[in-house]
């Protein structure tokens, strides 16, 4: 191991670049970009390193290494380190790669922001520290620690923009909503700490159930409360309303958020809270279930929105779900397998689904956001109604965007097909150990349907049919931003493959990450098992419905041999307006926020003002007044200090004999 | 034949500073003087650092003197004083007359703290004291022609050889009550008296007297305030830092050893003494409007948190009692750096023509963004907010006394910690109204220029508040090793 042991440097060289920029930026050209390019592209080598060599290593035993933070007795200890398993190669990998080609991108998207590029660089940079120091954290606390450090970045970058009151208001949102989610990580952290008396992974993932057991309701309940900030930040229902709205930061920004970093570390901290979640499959059951259900709610307010960096938002909450759905459906038949061999391995296969998901994910959803970037670049406008057309003025952008979209929308061989395909097997699967399982598949094979449509409705809407006005003076971006979207094009289209390589490739090697206990030598994957996947009935039903989609957008949009008029007027019209309402949830957060929250705060401010501010300014009252007489007894003059001194001696002895010193 | 080894760099310190007037009068450079005297105190930090890690604890003198880990700590810490002293003094005095004197009782002040830190009896303990009180008034007066400065000083040395005299009364007094003066066998001898010698109480209120006036404990406070704002602020930052620790090693030595039996006796006094302290310094700093007053009640605020110590560190659970020395070790650690750095700050802007009343520093932030950041950064470790240095000593000071107080008989140690935290609270006031100023409220516009040798000094400072605040463990571990020496006999 020669890079593992440097692992820790990963969050910390972005720091350096950081820095830099803050020092020279004003005197270097583009804000001191490069050297935030710098910092990330150094640690996205020395991230990229050290997976492959931990994922080349052969060696299943996590490497870790810590150092004591603060130690006060034998029970409170603090650790800082990392820890570098399967799970955490294969983030280190998809994060690094993923920071780098944006911020790349980003020296030319930001080109014209002048002075204010010297804090966007810096608060990016802080926002991929907060990302890789959470990838590689050794315990839940130092994790919690770069999450909140990522709370407040994703609150700066989503206002970068803060003289627009709508940024202004989207910032403010994205912080206090998430912050629900965070409040309830922590409780979760403290039970998880309450139950086991440590927040190491290396000793909570090897703890021996048998040998010292824990109590199980308290668990569950931190469990709980973990998958609770897990959906705050991965913006799944009912917290998922900020999202849509942080799309008012920088385009850059909404790509990372939405593929490399923020949302993805949610289903992370459940992906590396699964090997204590597969002791409490009830809340494995409700993750399933908000997950499944988030999807097609997602899936739904994406159908008719005109915003097209908002469509793309619903499909990553969308998304976002299959993985949620994946990893409960795994998790939930590992724990209710009872040593049954054949049950846990598809257990295992939804956990690898889940996160084979999420990297293919990153990959397709970042070129989307980017080419979407390219396409507002070019046209000065997020309103897909003022575009159309724009395929022969955009080549480039129009045609990785097209592989996005096909991806995303699961036609074979992209990307998205294989790790979709295998979500949707997993569920299934689980429908053998709980019914409701079932249920769950059939929303996710709806939701693969209007995936397909939504994503081709953007497609064609922007790229086919009349140009508008908007799109006379488009042109292709520059190349700084091309090229990150011709790299990420060819991942989209293939990062599907490496299904293929020997023993089943990277998804393979997650998929026996840290089950202590459950670990199954799997069945080679390898080219019987794909040719298996074509033999099920599964597998053609969600091709089927993919390219049912595609084809609906096709004839709604690019042939419009079916009126979508139709929908936004008459008896359908309350249903599309419902959606572009969002189902109200923007207006019940803000009832919540003004009845119950705000009447709450207003009683409780009635009490601080009163009673506990009454208090504290008796006090300071007492406090600065006092201080103005005993001022006063400072004289200056030093023969007064003498016989202070002197009388001070006299009291002191009264004193001691009061205290009982002269018995 | 004597091993010198344990008392080398004190004494090759000692050596330097007798050497450096020398070096002034041959090159006749300030320069060369203050990087001479430099050279002398990183030498000593080095033999320091070696005890350091050794770890093995020898005494010489027939146990007069001995370096261990408690003595090494605190000697380093004293360097380290020193070293950002003379830093921001290579540009301060520029320019002044007799540099090579200042920067030899600069490094005698700081040997003779050396010496207290080392020592094992009364005498040696009492000698290095004088030692650095004579450099240090010299020192206070260096700026002669400055009136404030002169009348400063005259304060300092009468109050400083009234409290001598009480101090070395109050020894006598346990002299002739035990006939010994090694602190370990003063000891063995005040819990052989059995019962109270009315002489004890006496002395223990001339010493408290007597050190208490170094330390600037309440009621013996009185000529702190003067004295921090007249001298040469550098050598203030020396006296708050270095000198008045000095304070509380002879408290610790002279109570938590040397008396400990008749603790009874003491320890609530003490502990009235001390929340005397921390309300005064807290209740008059706020309405100050010269900064390094404001500062100096803060220091006075400071001690009575430390104070806190000496009845916590004689209870009866050896592992509590260590756990509360330690405590109070870390916390005149971190303070050295915070106060020292915050007084360094001032200094360095008095150099650049900025004046010390605290309206002087309104919209310091667009005039020298990086000195105020420095000064946010060591207000708010003063006050104590995480992830600062002086977060992290207090939270480890003030749960000792919360784990005293959880032992039998000592319940009302509970009250030196509540009254602890509700000071904290009363600060922030007081140093959060300069950060506001600095920040938030508008002043003139024109740059300030620091000289890069402040720079330096507070980047040194700066550093090691953040870094404490940021990993305390090292540093806890590390005082507990020196509290844990402290006990052995």
């Amino acid at each position: 191991m020669v890079y593992a042991e440097y692992a820790w440097l990963i969050p910390i060289l972005p720091i350096i670049g950081l820095l830099l920029v803050a020092l020279l930026g004003k005197k270097t050209p583009e804000g001191g970009g490069y050297f935030a390019v710098g910092g990330i592209a150094a640690s996205c080598f020395l991230g990229v390193m050290v997976a492959l060599e931990y994922l080349t290593g052969g060696s299943s035993e996590p490497v870790s290494g810590t150092m004591t933070w603060l130690q006060l007795n034998s029970t409170l200890k603090l650790e800082m380190g990392y820890y570098i398993d399967s799970l955490s190669a294969v983030m280190l990998i998809v994060v690094t790669i993923l920071c780098t080609l944006i911020l790349v991108y980003s020296l030319g998207y930001m080109h014209e922001e002048g002075e204010r590029k010297r804090r966007y660089y810096v608060e990016i940079s802080l926002f991929v520290v907060g990302m890789e120091g959470l990838v590689v954290a050794s315990n839940y606390l130092e994790m919690f620690v770069f999450w909140e450090i990522m709370g407040l970045c994703s609150y700066l970058l989503i206002g970068f923009w803060y003289y627009k009151p709508s940024a202004a208001a989207a910032a403010k949102k994205a912080f206090l909503v998430t912050r629900i989610g965070d409040i309830l990580f922590m409780i979760g952290i403290i039970s998880i700490f309450a139950s086991f008396g440590t927040l190491n992974y290396r000793d909570l993932f090897t703890h021996n159930f048998i040998a010292q057991p824990v109590d199980m309701t308290l668990l569950g309940v931190g469990l709980f409360c973990v998958f609770g900030g897990a959906v705050g930040k991965s913006a799944q229902f009912p917290l998922h309303d900020w999202l849509p709205d942080a799309m008012e930061g920088p385009t850059t920004v909404s790509a990372l958020i939405h593929a490399a970093t923020m949302v993805k570390a949610g289903v992370y901290l459940v992906a590396r809270s699964f090997p204590l979640m597969v002791h409490t499959p009830d809340v494995l059951l409700i993750v399933a279930a908000i997950g499944g259900f988030t999807a097609l709610f997602a899936a739904t307010m994406a159908l008719n929105n005109p915003n097209i960096k908002r469509v793309l938002a619903y499909s990553t909450i969308s998304q976002l779900g299959y993985m949620f759905l994946a990893l409960g459906a795994g998790g939930y038949m590992i724990a209710t397998a009872n040593l049954s061999e054949a049950a846990a391995e598809m257990g295992n296969a939804g956990y690898m689904a889940g996160m084979f998901h999420l990297l293919n994910h990153a990959f397709f959803k970042a070129l989307l956001f980017l080419s979407a970037g390219a396409v507002i670049h070019a046209v000065h406008t997020e309103d897909m109604r003022l575009m159309g057309g724009l395929s022969k003025k955009l080549k480039i952008t129009s045609f990785v965007m097209l592989i996005g979209a096909l991806s995303i929308a699961g036609i074979p061989p992209l990307s998205g097909f294989w790790s979709k395909d295998e979500v949707l097997a997993a569920v299934y699967n689980a429908g053998s150990a709980n019914i409701w399982f079932y249920l769950l598949y059939i929303m996710g094979i709806v939701t693969a349907f209007l995936t397909a449509f939504y994503m081709f409705r953007l497609w064609f809407m922007t790229f086919k049919g009349e140009g508008k006005e908007a799109t006379q003076h488009a042109h292709e971006a520059p190349r700084s931003m091309t090229v990150p979207l011709i790299i990420l094009a060819i991942f989209a289209f293939g990062t599907g493959f490496i299904l293929m390589g020997p023993d089943g490739g990277l998804p393979a090697v997650i998929r026996t990450v840290n089950l202590d206990g459950h670990l199954i030598a799997g069945e080679t994957l390898g080219l019987g098992w794909i040719e298996k996947l074509f033999t099920e009935w599964q597998t053609w039903l969600s091709i089927v419905v993919a390219f049912s989609g595609v084809g609906l957008a096709y004839m709604a949009y690019f042939k419009k041999s079916i009126s979508v008029d139709r929908f936004a007027t008459g008896g359908s019209k309350k249903v599309y307006d419902l959606l572009l309402a969002r189902y109200g949830f923007p207006r019940a957060y803000d009832w919540v926020g003004m009845k119950v929250v705000y009447g709450f705060s207003r009683a409780i401010d009635f009490f601080d003002r009163t009673v506990i501010d009454g208090v504290v300014n008796v006090i300071s009252r007492f406090a600065v007044s006092g201080s103005g007489v005993l001022r006063k007894v400072q004289t200056g003059v030093v023969q007064t200090y003498a016989i202070v001194i002197v009388s001070a001696l006299s009291v002191i002895l009264i004193l001691m004999y009061l205290l009982g010193g002269l018995r | 034949m004597i091993d010198f080894t344990p008392v080398l760099p004190a004494m090759m310190l000692g050596g330097v500073a007798l050497l450096v007037p020398a070096v002034r009068m041959l090159t006749k450079s300030d320069k060369a003087t203050g990087i001479a005297s430099l050279a002398g105190i990183v030498a000593s930090m080095l033999l320091v650092f070696y005890w350091f890690y050794n770890g093995s604890h020898m005494a010489v003198f027939e146990n007069m003197l001995r370096i261990d880990a408690f003595s090494a700590l605190f000697m380093l810490i004293f360097l380290f004083v020193a070293l950002y002293v003379v830093i921001a003094s290579l540009r301060f005095v520029d320019g002044l007359k007799h540099t090579g004197e200042y920067y030899a009782l600069v490094m005698l002040a700081t040997a003779g703290m050396m010496v207290v830190a080392m020592s094992m009896d009364l005498i040696t303990l009492f000698v290095g004291i004088e030692i650095t009180s004579l450099s240090s008034y010299s020192l206070v007066a260096f700026r002669k022609k400055d009136k404030l400065g002169a009348e400063a000083a005259t304060k300092y040395f009468i109050i400083g050889g009234l409290s001598s005299a009480l101090s070395l009364f109050g020894i006598s007094l346990i002299y002739g009550a035990t006939g010994q003066v090694n602190f370990q066998a003063v000891a063995s001898a005040v819990a052989a008296l059995h019962g109270m010698d009315p002489v004890l109480i006496l002395a223990i209120v001339m010493i408290v007297a007597g050190f208490g006036f170094k330390v600037a404990i309440v009621p013996f406070q009185m000529w702190a305030p003067d004295v921090y704002e007249g001298a040469p602020t550098t050598i203030t930052a020396m006296l708050a830092s270095g000198s008045k620790k000095m304070g509380f090693i002879a408290l610790f030595k002279v109570f938590i050893i040397g008396l400990v039996a008749i603790k009874a006796d003491w320890s609530m006094m003490i502990g009235i003494v001390a929340i005397a302290t921390m309300t005064l310094g807290n209740v008059i700093a706020i309405s100050q409007t010269s900064i390094k007053r404001m500062l100096a009640y803060s220091s006075i605020a400071q001690a009575g948190y430390i104070l806190i110590v000496l009845p916590i560190a004689v209870v009866g659970d050896p592992t509590v009692a260590q756990y509360g020395l330690a405590g109070g070790i870390f916390h005149m650690m971190t303070h050295a750096f915070m106060k020292g750095g915050a007084f360094i700050i001032v200094a360095g802007l008095a150099t650049a023509a900025l004046g010390e009343h605290i309206n002087d520093y309104k919209g310091l932030y667009r005039r020298a963004p990086l000195m105020a950041f420095a000064m946010t950064i060591m207000l708010f470790s003063l006050a104590g907010i995480p992830p600062l240095a002086g977060f992290a000593s207090k939270f480890v000071l003030f749960s000792g006394a919360i784990y005293a107080s959880n032992l039998a008989g000592e319940q009302w140690l509970l009250w030196l910690a509540v009254a602890a935290i509700i000071n904290s609270a009363i600060s922030l006031y007081y140093y959060a109204r300069v950060v506001k100023y600095m920040y938030l409220d508008e002043g003139p516009k024109d740059k300030l220029k620091i000289a890069p040798a402040f720079g330096v000094a507070v980047a040194v400072c700066v550093v090691a508040v953040i870094l404490i605040g940021v990993f305390p463990d090292p540093f806890i571990q590390a005082c507990q090793e020196a509290a844990k020496a402290f006990f052995l006999p």
